[in-house]
């Protein structure tokens, strides 16, 4: 594959918020660096007795939120959307993931 | 060298003969049984949602058996894309590739992605690393000899 390029490394920040507050999140990691992003709507499942025996409530309407970063700025954008998000509200779980190669960027 | 010049040649020497024995070959069924598994990586497509169905196709035919998507939107600001006249309607592809397949896939998706009119998008691909099942190992990976009908 040539005409991948493999200069700059990206990893892939997934944001798995309560419906409604991708924006927030989306706006936190422009902010920090992040160009865009993709929102995927979702259904989040949770352990039932675990909801009971932590008394929280977990919102089954959840949005996804796909944002490719280069690996230099990743710990800034997931710092900007960890401070920018209320996680009792919004129920914010956020972790990155190692990207290979890319495509169609830039 | 120019004009008459000595080229002076090594003497030839004749070829040391090895004292290694050569290695015996393997029986077919060991061969098959120490071949190393074959990985899998994740290929995560960003298309517009009109060109999704072409898109997975194409996928599909690098020996991709299993494919999920998903209705999906851009998060490009509305003033941009209402001047550009363009909808943020997207479908996000997931795909489960063969390794050595990534590479043509890649090509391929790049390729229509310059070429096709309003098909331009995004691919990037993530590694596997644990997957639990012999079963589903086989079926993503295509391997038609390990299938129970397989040769």
């Amino acid at each position: 594959m040539k005409e991948t390029k493999k200069e700059i490394k990206y990893e892939m920040i997934l944001c798995i918020v309560n419906a409604g507050f991708s924006e927030t999140v989306m706006d936190a990691a422009k902010e920090a660096g992040a160009r865009g992003g993709t929102v995927i709507r979702a259904r989040g499942t949770a352990n039932k007795d675990a909801e009971e025996l932590f008394q929280i409530t977990v919102h089954s309407d959840k949005e996804i939120v796909m944002i490719l970063v280069p690996t230099d700025i990743k710990d800034a954008v997931l710092s900007a959307v960890y401070g920018a998000v209320d996680v009792s509200e919004t129920r914010c779980v956020a972790f990155s993931l190692p990207v290979n190669r890319t495509l169609g960027l830039g | 060298m120019r004009g008459g010049g000595i080229v002076v040649k090594e003497p030839v020497s004749e070829p040391k003969k090895s004292t290694r024995q050569p290695k015996a070959k393997a029986a077919p069924a060991e061969q098959k049984k120490n071949k190393a598994p074959i990985k899998l990586e994740l290929i995560v497509t960003v298309v517009p949602k009109k060109k999704a169905e072409f898109f997975i196709d194409l996928i599909q035919s690098y020996e991709v058996n299993f494919q999920t998507y998903m209705l999906a939107s851009g998060t490009a600001s509305t003033e941009i894309l209402n001047y550009l006249g363009q909808v943020t309607d997207k479908i996000a592809i997931f795909s489960l590739a063969r390794a050595d397949k990534v590479d043509d896939i890649l090509y391929a998706l790049e390729q229509k992605f310059h070429t096709i009119k309003g098909g331009k998008g995004i691919a990037v691909t993530l590694p596997m690393t644990s997957l639990i099942g012999t079963s589903i190992y086989t079926f993503l990976c295509n391997a038609v000899e390990a299938a129970p009908g397989g040769m």
